[in-house]
């Protein structure tokens, strides 16, 4: 079930979008030979992987915080993990804490850097509020303010996270700001899952536009 | 850091002996109650006793990748929930009524493809040479734990006071590269909590000094536990000094700290109809599970019977036959019946 105040922006005709303009984001897989498992760097070298090229992102702020849609193409959706050997679709945006310039997005943060992102997986109905600080060192907030409202339709997952706010600029960026964020989505079908994924590899200026209010 | 690099101070293992199992699956009931009794948990059996020869649990256990080969992992292949058996319903109302036997039905109504222990007393060989026997098997706590390098989490790790592996619930976040990479296929998935769940080797019993609960319930007393690196263990005598006891599928390459007394099975017969006392019944099957090392401990088992035949006394067959109980047990003697416990 889709919270309340975000379903409607599931629609990318929505009035609510207002002046929040879609972008489309390249994304590329992770290399595989960056993996930090040397089981899953030898399974996977040379296996078909996800490829999804491309995400579109749309931001908006309103008072009260901050909305992100992802869209993006599943012909064939996973839509839960529904067996020992089913993997979902998922996706995720990343943020740096601190200077984008200096974070690397490729390992997710580093110790010196890290980052914070939310998280999505099909199947779920809450979003995971995620920091990382290097490969393999995600970890999930217990109690966080994030909710996600999803849908497959027409051969596209769309994906809203709503929050009161995003690093670096805290609670309650207005319309007009932009902030260093990343993208990632993960097929399932392809058995796509921890680090292999299709992502952008470089840190994305996401621009917030004004949304209308909602009902 | 490698897997191997970081010794512990004292290795867990446990000792096997296939002679004397009855295939009765008490082991497995007893962890089952012990432990797997949670949400998503219900087609879990973190012990479970396979008949050989046969597929296994999951079904092809052995051949679905993992491990090692030449030091480099091997790809392997995750199951679905229907190769290893699921929570199979009963109808017992068709049963109690008459109109029925009771059949298992899976979760949607169909009969199962595959459950624990599925080809038991299939059996193998061509008459009369034909044999089969039991095979228990559980979470190895390897000491070149593949299941530990896979998680790219590192949500596994090697506990240092007793080599028990043990996989980080809060950690670990469902992607089974470790379910994959164990050649055992010893590893589950828990599908309402998307994290995996496997054998934790009893080790809050381990801590309290008692045994666990597969070796205290086992009614053949088949299994000795100790420390493998204490050289007046029992463990580390039937597997170092003697060298009755085996890894399974040393070919894996993953060190496994459970090993087996390999069963002698039935002498095979000669052309003339004559039992011929040199010739196993399965010697194939026997290396192919247990490696060369097979033969030899096939022939000192023979030797030691046939010493105490002769009127003499084997050090070897009085560990395996352990008539007082508590030398099972190694260390872990306390009985959980006189531990003290919270009040409920």
């Amino acid at each position: 079930m889709s919270p309340p105040g975000i379903t409607a922006l599931l629609e990318s005709g929505s009035h609510e979008w207002g002046g929040a303009a879609p972008r489309a984001v390249a994304l590329v897989p992770t290399p595989v030979e960056s993996q930090p498992s040397v089981y899953v760097r030898v399974a996977w070298a040379g296996r078909t992987r996800g490829d999804v090229g491309e995400v579109t992102v749309r931001a908006g702020a309103r008072a009260g915080g901050v909305v992100v849609r992802l869209d993006w193409e599943v012909p064939l959706p996973a839509r839960r993990i529904d067996d020992w050997n089913a993997y979902a679709d998922a996706c995720a945006v990343l943020f740096p804490e601190g200077d984008a310039a200096v974070t690397p997005i490729d390992t997710m943060g580093s110790p010196e850097h890290p980052v914070h992102g939310w998280y999505w997986r099909a199947g779920t109905d809450d979003a995971f509020s995620l920091t990382a600080h290097g490969l393999g060192t995600v970890e999930r907030a217990a109690d966080h303010p994030v909710r996600v409202a999803a849908r497959w339709s027409g051969g596209r997952w769309t994906v809203v996270f709503a929050a009161p706010g995003v690093p670096p600029v805290g609670e309650g960026p207005g319309a007009g700001v932009a902030v260093p964020a990343g993208f990632a989505v993960w097929s399932g079908v392809a058995e796509e899952r921890a680090g292999l994924k299709s992502y952008s590899p470089e840190w994305q200026s996401l621009a917030f536009g004004a949304l209308e209010d909602g009902a | 850091m490698t897997a191997t690099d970081a010794r512990p101070q004292h290795q867990f293992a446990m000792v096997i002996d296939l002679n004397k199992c009855l295939g009765c699956q008490v082991c497995t009931v007893s962890c089952k109650t012990q432990w797997t009794r949670g949400p998503g948990m219900e087609a879990m059996w973190w012990n479970i006793v396979s008949t050989i020869p046969g597929r296994g649990t999951p079904r092809d256990a052995f051949d679905l990748g993992g491990g090692y080969r030449d030091g480099v992992p091997v790809p392997g292949e995750l199951p679905p929930k229907g190769q290893w058996g699921e929570a199979w319903n009963f109808d017992y109302e068709a049963a109690l009524s008459g109109r029925g036997h009771l059949e298992p039905l899976t979760a949607d109504g169909s009969p199962p493809e595959w459950g624990p222990n599925w080809d038991e007393d299939v059996g193998g060989g061509v008459y009369p040479h034909s044999y089969f026997f039991y095979l228990p098997l559980l979470c190895m706590n390897c000491s070149n734990p593949v299941c530990l390098e896979a998680c790219p989490r590192d949500a596994i790790y090697r506990r240092p006071e007793d080599g028990v592996i043990l996989i980080d619930e809060e950690h670990c976040h469902g992607y089974r590269f470790c379910a994959e990479a164990c050649p055992y296929k010893r590893i589950y998935f828990n599908e309402q909590r998307v994290i995996a769940q496997k054998c934790i080797s009893c080790y809050p019993r381990l801590e309290e000094g008692v045994a666990p609960a597969c070796v205290r319930q086992c009614p053949g007393r088949i299994r000795h536990v100790g420390w493998i690196d204490d050289p007046e263990s029992l463990v580390h005598k039937l597997v170092h000094v003697w060298k009755v006891a085996l890894p399974l599928r040393p070919d894996f390459e993953v060190e496994p700290n459970l090993f087996y007394v390999p069963p002698t099975l039935p002498t095979a017969f000669d052309d003339d109809g004559r039992f011929d006392e040199s010739r196993s019944r399965a010697p194939e099957e026997l290396r192919r599970l247990f490696g060369p090392g097979v033969d030899d401990a096939l022939a000192t088992i023979e030797a030691e019977r046939e010493k105490v035949r002769a009127g003499g006394t084997s050090e070897i067959l009085d560990a395996l036959i352990s008539r007082d109980w508590n030398d099972l047990l190694g260390p872990f003697t306390v009985d959980p019946g006189r531990l003290e416990r919270p009040p409920r």
